[in-house]
């Protein structure tokens, strides 16, 4: 009995299965796809945790188009993403909301989405200079940046960094925590931040900077939640289960210390690292699917994101910048007050991110494994 | 000793002739075949679409573990926490038993369903729960046991050993001993509950029972070790394949199972994210294998642990011990408040609600705006009603095709038993077990890419999660239901049958009464384990939209906490699912059999 139990296994792991499957069909140019499911009149929207979309906001769609939504969440992202890859050759859903523009490309060199007819023009500059072509549109916006904690710094005495490389130093010694580029789109936004940071400075280079990072002890979490809410003592984290708090510095936006007095009665102290170039102008998208069955409702829905009903309120509701021209955060509580907002605008292009995120990816990880 | 049980096995063996009821051999065995193909169906088509992403065969791949990205830490955490979260819940677990079993107590079926409940919490209740535990608010931390921070004690721990966050590695294995905690119970206490109090009288005349190392030896191992050693080889597989306890509790540290979880999204993409997918398939493979080898292990130790059990049938042994002294009082009471400890921390930060104050900092006030915040569903979140729905439609359907599918499976091995095929029955037996050596991120995988091949409508079909869950919950039923049907004694059908009863109510009387605990027990086990799944429907959940309480509560603990109302919220939904399983399980208990030792 032991022998053929582990004859079976033997035979399963060694026996080559790849002839089992066919491969899934390739689809070499973007052409429109036909649906990938059936069409039940119910327009599917695959996005991530969004608060901006909650159930008050799609019944009132339904109210004004008859069309119901039904909404597939993932994790973040690139959920998103891999989620529209794994089912490419049959798409479960119709609308996408919530990639942003450190995935976008990827999604759009893979056919994933199709041509849109929202009108663009209200949209701010900020919003549509990553991308103002036919298949996606901007949503939501926001810059991403190191926050810091002041208060620990003025108990310790510490200065306010003024480059990069002062993160190196012995005092900030495994008190900074970053979320992995690998599996976050902050950690991602701010290894393209680093990247544009060095492209700026006379010397150093932004691999050799994560690795002194990592001997320096930095922090890597799997994603923002990890680093924001256990490790960081500045934001509201403390008050939270799990929190660790020993890291005084971490990824987050630079508008987050305004989200933290926005819930606190004006009270915060977490600010944001203004270095120039050390952020990234990180822009969130929506687009129709490519191989959606229920375009017309996407489209409609695209609409209705971007009218000014909603989109406006997406600080209160999405925690994040409206990309519509002419608003911007509320005063209410030191919401306003407290967000930094960056004297100089990201340089990244989408052709340099599409071109190199693979290639910055595996050298980070080599970066960070190798220390 | 040995030699007498195994004297005693083998004429209940022999005399069992219950098999007339069941279906034609012919018809099971294509029903088995059916439910193999389909438990082992979403790994192999899993496997292969690994294998043509990453170019790599299953050889290649279990030969690359050690080049994988975080894999070999992740196998060694995975084997200390293991093995160690073992041992503890031994060491906790066994003074509990051994006074639980040993005295009479007013209320101990209560007190066996308390213990009981900790197992078929969801995982996530559980983590949130410990997380309130550890809080520097609470207790522990006031005796200067600070798991969380890593500050005092703990804190000078790591500096002098080097050990880094020995806290959360403590707080995990705590947590692992409290999930487990029931295994070592239900294996253990019925055992010495049983057990003829003349024998240690007769053992202390004789000169092996003069100290206490022989009485060990010559009696309480004899008897009491393959429950033991059955219940701490279970622990270890519930704490290797352990995942969200991993995932809140030890942020610096991953299992296999939580690697393979934070992979999983991207894995079986062609030419996209190959490194998450050798990550997936090397790290599956040799999860796999692990718990291949531990579940054989677990399967031979309880048949052994059966064998033993059918031996010391002297039910009421316990009553004549007498009521438990106060060692015994304090070693169960302090169990008691043990088990309940997470759950009440949980239930309690339900109502609690952080308050900004204006330069000053943060005040809690009680109030139930996170109950009404998780119910309407105002945080973006499905409502918890509609959620509990989903969950308890899938647990039900589940239960539909689960309990049928491993009485099926239990009633076939105990059959291949009495036909004298003790080979095939034990590797039909192991082979129930298949499911709980791969990995729900496995499972989830092949399920999506299997749907995706065959039947992509399918993913319109509201009950899809039903078949993860099926696949996960039948190996229970089957470790329930077949100690149970060892033991009926064919006499009392035989008694039926001579009343000249209907062939249906002779069924029921000469057979089904005898096994109806048990089923009940199988039924509420299913129920509680498919509302507390989590792995499998944390992946297809991706393609549908079909939210349970589980995945809510997980939603909401992992997102941005800036509102005061989301923690909240979460725990609302916690306790929602908590209070639902607590439930079922002390219906169950109420129907599980006065001295049943048939494992959980």
């Amino acid at each position: 009995m032991k022998i053929s139990m582990a004859l079976m296994v033997l035979i399963l792991l060694a026996t080559p299965l790849s002839g089992c499957l066919e491969q899934d069909a390739v689809v070499d140019e973007c052409t429109v796809l036909p649906p990938g499911h059936d069409d039940d009149g119910t327009l599917r929207i695959l996005t991530y945790d969004i608060t901006a979309l909650s159930e008050q906001v799609t019944d009132e769609f339904t109210n004004q188009t008859g069309i119901p939504v039904e909404m597939i969440k993932v994790d973040d992202a690139g959920g998103i993403l891999d989620q529209m890859m794994l089912t490419k050759a049959a798409q479960q859903a119709d609308l996408m909301i919530g990639l942003d523009n450190t995935y976008l490309p990827t999604a759009i060199e893979n056919c994933l989405l199709q041509p849109h007819t929202t009108s663009a023009a209200n949209l701010s500059a900020s919003a549509s200079v990553f991308y103002d072509g036919p298949l996606a549109v901007p949503f939501d916006q926001g810059d991403v940046c190191l926050n810091y904690d002041e208060d620990a710094l003025s108990e310790a005495n510490m200065s306010v960094p003024t480059h990069l490389s002062n993160l190196t130093e012995e005092e900030w010694k495994g008190k900074v925590a970053f979320p992995s580029p690998v599996s976050s789109s902050p950690g991602r936004a701010f290894l393209i931040a680093s990247m544009e940071y060095f492209s700026h400075q006379s010397e150093g280079d932004a691999m050799a900077w994560w690795s002194a990072m990592i001997d320096n002890e930095a922090i890597i979490t799997s994603g923002w939640t990890e680093a924001y809410e256990t490790h960081y003592t500045g934001g509201y984290g403390e008050y939270t289960e799990g929190y660790i708090g020993d890291a005084w510095m971490t990824v987050s936006y630079c508008h987050s210390p305004g989200v933290e007095a926005y819930y606190s009665g004006n009270y915060t102290h977490s600010t944001s690292l203004m270095l120039d170039h050390a952020h990234f102008h990180q822009v969130e998208y929506t687009g129709i699917i490519n191989g959606a069955a229920q375009a017309e409702g996407a489209q409609l829905f695209m609409d209705y994101l971007l009218s000014e009903e909603i989109n406006v309120n997406m600080p209160e509701n999405n925690l994040m910048y409206s990309v519509l021209e002419g608003y911007d955060l509320p005063e209410t509580d030191g919401y306003r007050y407290h967000a930094d907002v960056p004297d100089v605008v990201t340089t990244m292009s989408y052709e340099e991110i599409n071109t190199n995120m693979d290639t910055w990816l595996e050298s980070w990880k080599s970066a960070t494994q190798q220390s | 000793m040995v030699g007498i049980l195994e004297i005693g096995h083998s004429a209940i063996m022999r005399g069992s002739q219950t098999m007339r009821q069941t279906p034609r051999l012919t018809v099971r065995f294509i029903l088995i075949f059916a439910y193999l193909t389909l438990a082992s169906l979403p790994f192999i088509l899993a496997l292969v679409r690994l294998q043509v992403v990453t170019g790599h065969t299953p050889i290649e791949a279990l030969w690359r573990f050690g080049d994988v990205y975080g894999a070999s830490e992740a196998l060694v955490f995975t084997l200390v926490e293991a093995s160690a979260s073992a041992l503890l819940t031994v060491i906790i677990g066994l003074p509990i038993a051994w006074h639980l079993g040993r005295h009479e107590w007013r209320a101990d079926t209560w007190y066996r369903a308390l213990f009981a409940v900790p197992f078929v919490m969801p995982a996530i209740v559980a983590a949130m729960g410990f997380l309130l535990l550890i809080d520097d608010e609470g207790m522990l931390f006031a005796l200067g046991i600070d798991l969380r921070t890593e500050t005092g004690l703990i804190g000078e721990l790591a500096e002098r050993t080097g050990w880094q966050h020995p806290g959360h590695f403590i707080a995990l294995v705590f947590a692992h001993a409290w999930f487990n905690l029931s295994l070592m119970i239900r294996f253990v206490e019925p055992t010495l509950a049983r057990l003829d109090p003349a024998w240690e009288e007769q053992l202390g005349l004789l000169r092996q029972g003069q100290t206490r190392i022989g009485r060990i030896r010559h009696l309480w191992w004899p008897v009491v070790g393959p429950a033991v050693l059955c219940a701490a080889s279970l622990s270890f597989l519930f704490s290797f394949t352990s995942f969200a306890l991993v995932k809140w509790l030890t942020p610096f540290n991953n299992t296999l199972e939580s690697l393979m979880a934070k992979s999983g999204g991207s894995a079986g993409i062609e030419n996209y994210r190959v490194d998450t997918s050798e990550i997936v398939m090397s790290a599956s493979i040799v999860q796999c294998l692990i718990l291949l080898a531990a579940l054989y292990l677990t399967a031979t130790l309880q048949q052994r642990h059966s064998s033993r059990f059918s031996l010391i049938s002297e039910s009421g042994a316990r009553a004549t011990r007498g009521p438990p002294n106060w060692k015994g009082r304090l070693i169960v009471y302090s169990g008691i408040v043990f088990a309940l400890a997470p759950m009440g921390a949980a239930l309690l930060a339900s109502f609690r609600v952080r308050h900004g104050a204006i330069g000053s900092g943060i005040s809690y006030q009680w109030s139930s705006a996170g109950w009404s915040a998780a119910w309407s569903g105002d945080l973006a979140t499905m409502g918890i009603g509609e959620a509990l729905s989903h969950s308890l439609l899938y647990a039900v359907c589940t239960l539909c095709i689960a309990l049928p599918t491993g009485w099926l499976l239990a009633s076939t091995i105990l059959a291949l038993e009495l036909q004298n095929r003790p080979k095939l029955a034990k590797a039909l037996d192991v082979a129930t077990l298949l499911p709980l050596a791969v990995s729900a991120v496995m499972v989830g995988l092949g399920v999506l890419l299997g749907i995706l091949k065959w039947m992509p409508s399918l993913f319109q079909w509201d009950l899809l999660p039903v078949l993860p869950h099926v696949i996960l919950t039948v190996p229970f039923v089957v470790r329930v239901m077949l100690p149970a049907m060892r033991a009926v004694e064919p006499k009392w059908d035989e008694q039926a049958t001579v009343l000249n009863l209907s062939p249906i109510r002779s069924w029921y009387h000469g057979y089904f009464s005898f096994v109806r605990g048990p089923a009940v027990v199988a039924s509420s086990l299913t129920v509680a384990f498919s509302m507390g799944e989590f792995g499998a429907s944390w992946l297809l959940v991706r393609a549908g939209s079909w939210d349970t309480l589980s995945v809510v509560v997980d939603q909401l603990m992992s997102r941005p906490k800036f509102d005061p109302l989301v923690q909240p919220a979460a725990m609302a939904a916690a306790s929602v699912l908590m209070l639902v399983t607590f439930v079922l399980f002390f219906l169950a208990e109420r129907f599980r059999p006065e001295g049943d030792g048939g494992g959980f």
